[in-house]
């Protein structure tokens, strides 16, 4: 009479591992990173069942199983920064911006920028697959239209550049935004010669 | 005076003004960014086919990429947000969309497993929730612009 009693309850913890193990099989963690300057923000985790789970700061974490809603962890910094080390170290090298100036009315760099143009040169050959973002800008002398032409011409010079020096054409894009985004906020007609200006945005 | 002579416009300045001054032009055909990071054995699956993803591969929205357990890899997308990630994963690029213009759009990367950081760009400067991470069982956004999701098991 023992014995057929023992069966059913082995075979329900047999049934409570395989249980466990479906579970064990999909772990998901989240967490909060600090950017370059330490600054972190808040972020919600919304479960496919159950509550969601707010975050707020700099290494804040949650775990979440199928079927449950996410629970805060306490995962230290060290044990975030070993579980992500392979990710974290993949990151692309943050973009690197120069601003280049020109001569007024024209799209012919100062003398001064000639030599940041070197600059972004050697930038751009440091690494593995760059691509640039040249953004031309004016100061607020002439037409609106006039200098979103100018604008454009000024990133294009700069675009040309780069592409006969080498660089892919499809690396390389070039937008105006003529002055509607001045270094030195000035009136309307105000000449000023750091408006005149492209921002390279070497990736 | 900062204005410029509307003659002798070269061709490729025409072109670019059809599009509009403010806006970047040839948003490089489609590609909505770029392989800057990859160690050992990285793939992506477009249409079916699967392939190496070395650095400088161009990626499209739909993309898969993909990690072996040696493989790691770093993801630069228009706006300058970034993604990248560690060994036996699998990320796809479900949704990106972005105007270089307004940094409007959005950007929805669908990690199925590994370990995945993410740090938000232009598009979050527009709207903070607008870069965002969905997993297995969850959606992850907010205002950190820096965040990590590790999905582990099958």
């Amino acid at each position: 009479m023992k014995k057929p009693v023992k069966f059913p309850a082995l075979t329900l913890s047999a049934l409570a591992i395989v249980v466990l193990a479906g579970c064990a099989g999909q772990r998901e963690t989240y967490v909060v990173l600090p950017d370059a300057k330490g600054q972190a923000g808040a972020l919600t985790v919304t479960p496919r069942e159950g509550q969601a789970l707010k975050l707020q700061g700099a290494y804040a974490s949650a775990v979440g199983k199928p079927g449950s809603a996410p629970v805060p962890a306490k995962l230290t910094e060290e044990e975030i920064k070993a579980a992500f080390a392979e990710a974290l170290s993949a990151r692309p090298d943050a973009p690197i911006k120069f601003t280049l100036y020109f001569r007024e009315g024209s799209d012919e760099l100062i003398p001064e920028s000639r030599k940041d143009f070197d600059s972004v040169l050697a930038e751009v050959k440091k690494r593995a697959a760059p691509d640039v973002i040249v953004v031309g800008h004016t100061d607020r002398v002439g037409l609106l239209q006039d200098n979103d032409r100018l604008a454009l011409r000024r990133a294009e010079k700069m675009r040309q550049e780069l592409v006969k020096l080498g660089l892919p054409a499809d690396s390389v894009q070039a937008a105006g935004r003529g002055e509607r985004e001045p270094l030195v906020p000035t009136a309307d007609e105000i000449a000023e010669p750091k408006n005149r200006r492209v921002e390279m945005l070497v990736r | 005076m900062d204005y410029k002579k509307t003659s002798g416009l070269s061709a490729l300045i025409g072109a670019g003004l059809v599009l509009g001054a403010g806006q970047v032009q040839a948003q490089a055909a489609g590609w909505v960014g770029q392989v800057k990071v990859s160690r050992g054995i990285v793939q992506f699956e477009r249409a079916g086919q699967r392939l190496p993803a070395p650095v400088g591969l161009r990626l499209k929205e739909n993309d898969v990429i993909l990690t072996e357990a040696n493989g790691s890899v770093g993801l630069m997308f228009n706006d300058n947000s970034t993604l990248s990630m560690g060994p036996n994963g699998e990320v796809v690029l479900e949704r990106y969309a972005y105007d270089s213009t307004t940094y409007l759009g959005a950007f929805d990367a669908f990690v199925k497993r590994g370990a995945v950081s993410l740090e938000a760009g232009n598009l979050a400067n527009a709207v903070p929730e607008s870069v965002r991470v969905k997993t297995p069982q969850a959606e992850i956004k907010g205002q950190a612009r820096n965040f990590a999701v590790n999905v582990e098991g099958k």
